[in-house]
């Protein structure tokens, strides 16, 4: 432990909190890889590796069991040939399309918007238990979310749902039957408007107060105000939340796996549980990780298009 | 010389108007008002059925009056596989949760304290890492764990969601470390500490509010992940309580409603409890954007 101790290094009177206290020498590199290089290492092998390895498999033939298991080989490009004529998982594709724009980039935000501006105002009473109250659905674990749903979509007449549209004169419908998509889409915009109102109001007490009243006084009426003022100001932080929503609707799984497991005949089937299916239920490696290859390359392309987008000028 | 440090941006006041309400203002109001009723029901209604069926001595598939009774919770208690699945979830959670900021702190702090070669880069890239969705990499994840010989173990199970979970958990302890003094520390060096003790009596004392938050966005990750158990484990035995869960719903015939619920408000409890201590923290900083996921 004596080596550890060592002369003290007169910091630099630098405001910035972050630069103090770094040496520049040699000597560092063992506290850094004692420190640092368990967590590092095992970031690599546990996260970079897999998507490498995926990368790999992805042009093999392996599988789960069978002979391709013990001798997987090598067939180029055969798995994504296969997958872009394969009319079941470009439907997935565009379901997960669908699923994310609906739900996250129109629903989430939308609503995240409504409830944070609602938020904002500052005659608003009880802001707390609001808050919290629109929280609750992102803090509880996805199979609750689902359970909670399922009795919600219930098909028989005391479902929750079908008592709601009974008032209006409807006949019970079973939801995650007819309407499965619509079903999984409400579940993920009730699941996420916490996230998209926590993110807005933190940049809603960005925006100048001042700017406000003046345009006020210029007789700018309120969605005058936001569309003008409000919306350029909060550029940045509002394709920040789009990328990150995006990224993590992708990513659903357990919600709507939970609810559907894909069905009813595949109208629910998005790539996450697409890839889940063929990799780990019908053993196909290499089919599930050239599905996980496309979809990963279609999230980054994504990704590189909101940071384009979020830094053109307004 | 810490003024720079601890100085707080002042929060800036909202111009209150005090001139009596017109009736454009008085309207405004009142549907600012029902749309915040409509959202909150939006957000609540779906919690009435397992509310109301935990507590139901007669529980079914749908939201009805309860017949009030503990008997669904004493039964989740004293049946043969429920206990289990609480126990197992508790064991995968707090041992990640430990292991994770194990590794955090100690990264962290090497990540705050030392100007070494590609420190700037792997920021970056664990920020990146944010950007593959889990389902991508789960397949070769579970490939590799398999030529480990780590599927169907706790053991497993807890060492990948503690590296799942600590790029977030570096990106935060990094945060919190820089912004303690390296004064403090140099004094506790001259005092005679040494560079382990000064961490010890300095830092971590410092950096609790930091910690605690790290803690309990992992532990929330942990406890709520379903992919990664599903994937990674085989045995009923070693089930925590979201495949639990959903092993008991999908079985069509016989779904035990009450016990289901009850199962489910237990498995709720843990993170509703520990967000009301974070809360404040995490409207009050950046963190927002840890939580998802």
């Amino acid at each position: 432990m004596t080596s550890i101790t060592s002369t003290p290094i007169r910091a630099a009177a630098a405001p910035q909190s972050s630069s103090p206290g770094r040496r520049r020498s040699k000597r560092t590199w063992p506290f850094v890889l004692l420190l640092l290089g368990p967590g590092a290492a095992l970031i690599v092998v546990f996260i970079i590796v897999p998507a490498v390895y995926g990368a790999y498999l992805s042009f093999t033939n392996t599988q789960l069991t069978g002979f391709a298991a013990r001798d997987p080989k090598w067939v180029g490009i055969d798995n994504y040939t296969y997958l872009l004529s394969s009319s079941d998982f470009l439907s997935s594709l565009g379901q997960t399309g669908q699923f994310v724009l609906f739900s996250a980039i129109i629903g989430q935000t939308v609503l995240g918007m409504v409830a944070a501006i609602l938020l904002s105002r500052p005659w608003v009473r009880g802001k707390g238990l609001w808050g919290a109250a629109v929280l609750m659905p992102m803090i509880v674990p996805e199979v609750v979310a689902s359970l909670t749903w399922a009795s919600v979509l219930s098909n028989n007449s005391a479902g929750t749902l079908n008592r709601l549209t009974g008032l209006f004169g409807a006949d019970p419908t079973s939801w995650l039957q007819v309407v499965p998509m619509v079903s999984i889409i409400l579940v993920n915009i009730w699941r996420g408007v916490a996230f998209a109102m926590i993110m807005f109001q933190a940049a809603l007490e960005e925006v100048p107060v001042e700017l406000i009243e003046a345009a006020r006084i210029d007789g700018a009426r309120a969605l005058q105000i936001f569309r003008h003022i409000t919306l350029p100001l909060i550029r940045g932080p509002v394709f920040l939340y789009l990328l990150l929503t995006t990224i993590s609707t992708v990513g659903v799984f357990g919600l709507v796996y939970f609810l559907t497991q894909g069905g009813p005949g595949g109208a629910t089937r998005l790539a996450a549980i697409y890839i889940y299916q063929r990799a780990l239920q019908f053993a196909q490696i290499g089919i599930g990780s050239a599905a996980s290859m496309i979809l990963l390359a279609l999230v980054l392309v994504l990704g590189l298009v909101y940071v384009r987008l979020s830094k053109v000028e307004v | 010389m810490t003024a720079s440090v601890t100085a707080q941006a002042i929060a800036p006041v909202r111009a209150f108007r005090r001139r009596p309400l017109g009736p454009l203002s008085v309207v405004q109001r009142v549907l600012a008002y029902t749309l915040l009723v409509l959202m909150v029901l939006f957000c609540l209604v779906p919690f009435a059925w397992v509310v109301l069926s935990s507590i139901d001595g007669h529980a079914g598939p749908n939201v009805q009056l309860p017949s009030l009774s503990f008997d669904n919770f004493v039964r989740f208690f004293t049946s043969a596989g429920t206990p289990m699945l609480l126990v197992n979830s508790l064991i995968i959670g707090i041992g990640g949760t430990a292991l994770n900021l194990v590794l955090g702190v100690a990264g962290g702090y090497a990540l705050a304290r030392f100007e070494f070669r590609g420190r700037r880069a792997f920021m970056f890239g664990i920020l990146l890492i944010r950007v593959i969705p889990a389902p991508a990499t789960i397949v070769a994840l579970y490939l590799i764990m398999v030529n480990l010989k780590l599927t169907n173990t706790l053991f497993g199970l807890i060492l990948v969601e503690a590296v799942l979970q600590l790029p977030v958990t570096l990106w935060l302890l990094k945060g919190t470390i820089s912004s303690v003094p390296m004064e403090l520390e140099e004094a506790a060096w001259v005092d005679g500490n040494s560079r382990l003790q000064a961490i010890r009596r300095i830092v971590l004392p410092l950096i609790g509010p930091g910690l605690g938050a790290a803690a309990m966005l992992t532990f929330m990750g942990i406890w709520g992940d379903f992919l990664t158990p599903l994937v990674m484990l085989q045995s009923q035995e070693l089930y925590p309580l979201s495949i639990g869960l959903f092993r008991a719903f999908s079985d069509h015939n016989h779904v035990d409603w009450g016990l289901l619920a009850a199962s489910a408000i237990v498995y709720v409890a843990p993170p509703a409890v520990l967000y009301t201590f974070v809360r404040k923290h995490l409207l009050r900083s950046s963190l927002g954007g840890a939580v998802k996921g």
